[in-house]
């Protein structure tokens, strides 16, 4: 049997640098998957360095409207660094960003916040001393007349989020120390949804999480599809993203390596190929039975 | 969420702080010598007295709930009062030398927040620096010597920041109280409070929120600056003089109020009603120290057990929280 995912030939230099140690290697892309929805986000060429690290190396990437797109890679692969470009942590220092179909400029998380792309990091998303409500409305606090908090908005705007995520909390009081990790994830998404999110962005929303937490997050994943909410999942756990993404990014060295369907490959064949970070067909264990 | 429920003193912390307060005034009034604690002279110097500190220790608490620390306070408060008198000792209108000595205080405490946000010098060093540069020019300027200067010529303006209300309640007294409810508005009602404690609890997720944690920080900063020098035109208008070592020591009794008052020393967590239950408890230990007739230093000691036992508390109702909901 064929192995689904082909190296082009043609293709060879997607690393634009050819200066990068790794642009002698065989570095090629697929064929993007061509999803039949309308384009979200898309990033083209997208270079990022740090001092005199290449971290993104001419990368692309595109989301379309209402998909969700696992986002993987080993480590240092530029998961991270993409993503804090697509929400405006990083400027990039080449490439261009379209949203909606328009060209924008991110310069600061508010500029991507804006459009609809909201951001959600694992260990940086909540306070842990701050109540459920406080954390939901945190930097957008509605206010009364009287300039202070409107806090019996806050309090049912955000029972009726976390509802909508399918999560029920005894009350919007209770202390964000006092939630399961899972539930804090669906804290922090019951957030983004909240305030209209057009593309939300996972950062290893599964990391630590126990079995029992990493289905509640994965569920919550769904909740956001059923609305219609594109979701970039960003993870080291390929079986976590294959059970809900429609399509898998994976970057190596700063390049894009794959982008395929789910439904066109497995687990195996893509671990296979993150942990050599290459598609060639040169190293041995590719030549596995399939 | 199957979490058991957590402890009453834990959940209210202020009716703990609270207790304290009241059993310490009870000893001090059962234990100093002839009960002089709960004479009505001494219950009117500490009321009078106390709130130059308890007003400095409620910008404190604020600016600890950000997540810092300003441990220049009480040079902050000589130099504000070396400022203050010698623009009234320059004949300049006393209202405007009142408002020009606030002013300075809010600009040093830009100055302070700016050195610990954009050089980011930790803010315990860069006030500890500031500590001793405040503290140092004020004893130039001054060259050692006690300058003086009589208010009684206004006499408005003594009245309003050191007279009494009703003839019996020190104007001092109305001041901290009425700081300490605009913080409290601020600190707990308002959009700007809800920064300040996502700030001191997870500095990158209130950034992630777009929340500008420099200008919060810098705004705890100018607050505590601010209050320093309101306190200075306090301390000076009922002493008439100031002297370079005023204030000497506050800093950490501040830190104490604070903490004792539930104020984390990570940030984050406290009050402004146990800030100002926890100033006041201060107000009474300096204050019965001096009644039971013990050598100052005692003070010394007995806020440094405080400090101790207070973060040692702190410690086990984290713990207490944590074990509630895990």
């Amino acid at each position: 049997m064929e192995r689904s995912i082909q190296p082009k030939a043609h293709e060879q230099e997607l690393c634009d640098d050819l200066e990068a140690p790794y642009a002698s290697e065989r570095m090629v892309v697929t064929q993007p998957a061509q999803a039949n929805g309308q384009e979200l986000l898309k990033m083209v060429g997208i270079h990022k360095w740090f001092g005199r690290v290449h971290a993104l190396r001419g990368v692309d990437f595109t989301v379309h409207r209402g998909e969700v797109v696992g986002l993987c890679g080993d480590n240092g692969a530029g998961k991270s660094t993409l993503i804090k470009v697509a929400s405006g942590y990083h400027a990039a220092d080449a490439g261009q960003i379209f949203f909606e179909g328009r060209e924008v400029k991110l310069r600061s998380p508010k500029d991507a916040r804006a459009l609809g792309i909201e951001t959600v990091y694992q260990e940086q998303a909540l306070c842990p001393h701050l109540s459920i409500a406080r954390n939901i409305f945190m930097g957008r606090e509605p206010t009364t007349v009287l300039g202070l908090i409107d806090q019996q908005t806050m309090n049912e705007e955000s029972m009726q989020a976390l509802a909508s995520m399918g999560l029920r909390l005894r009350s919007p009081h209770a202390l964000v120390s006092a939630l399961s990790g899972g539930q804090r994830q669906g804290v922090a998404i019951a957030r983004a949804i909240h305030f209209k999110a057009k593309l939300v962005i996972l950062d290893e929303p599964t990391i630590a999480l126990s079995v029992k937490e990493v289905r509640e997050v994965l569920d919550f994943v769904r909740h956001l599809r059923d609305q219609g909410v594109a979701v970039v999942f960003i993870t080291h756990t390929l079986h976590h993203v294959f059970s809900v993404a429609d399509r898998i990014v994976v970057l190596a060295h700063g390049c894009n390596l794959v982008d395929v369907y789910t439904k066109d490959t497995d687990v195996d064949e893509l671990s296979d190929i993150i942990a050599r970070g290459t598609l060639g067909d040169a190293a041995p264990t590719t030549q596995h039975a399939r | 969420m199957n979490s058991q429920p957590i402890p009453f003193f834990v959940r209210f912390r202020n009716i703990g702080v609270l207790v304290v307060l009241i059993v310490l005034v009870a000893g001090a009034a059962l234990l100093t010598p002839q009960n002089t604690f709960i004479r009505e002279a001494n219950l009117k110097t500490l009321l009078a007295l106390g709130p130059e500190f308890g007003i400095i220790a409620l910008g404190v608490g604020v600016l600890m709930v950000s997540g810092e620390f300003d441990l220049s306070v009480g040079s902050q408060l000589a130099l504000g009062s070396l400022i203050f008198i010698s623009l009234a000792g320059a004949g300049v209108n006393i209202y405007i030398a009142a408002l020009l000595t606030c002013l300075l205080g809010v600009g040093i405490g830009l100055l302070h927040g700016l050195v610990v946000v954009k050089a980011r010098i930790v803010s315990f060093i860069a006030t500890l620096g500031f500590m001793l540069t405040w503290r140092g020019l004020t004893e130039i300027l001054t060259a050692g010597k006690v300058r003086s200067y009589d208010f009684a010529q206004h006499e408005t303006f003594v009245q309003i920041f050191t007279g009494r209300v009703g003839d019996t309640v020190p104007s001092q007294v109305i001041w901290f109280a009425l700081f300490a409810i605009v913080l409290y508005f601020v600190l707990h009602r308002g959009r700007f409070g809800n920064w300040i404690y996502a700030t001191g609890d997870n500095v990158q997720a209130a950034r992630a929120m777009a929340i500008d944690t420099h200008l919060v920080k810098m705004a705890c900063f100018m607050i505590v600056g601010f209050l320093c020098a309101f306190s200075a035109i306090l301390q000076t208008t009922r002493t008439s003089a100031v002297t370079t070592h005023a204030g000497t020591g506050w800093e950490l009794q501040a830190v104490a109020a604070s903490v004792v008052g539930g104020t984390s020393l990570r940030g984050g967590r406290g009050s402004v009603i146990g800030v100002f239950l926890g100033a006041l408890i201060i107000m009474v230990i300096d204050n019965m120290i001096v009644q039971a007739r013990l050598p100052y230093e005692w003070s010394y000691a007995a806020f440094g057990v405080v400090i101790l036992a207070a973060a040692l508390l702190d410690l086990g109702i984290e713990k207490q929280i944590q074990r509630a909901t895990a």
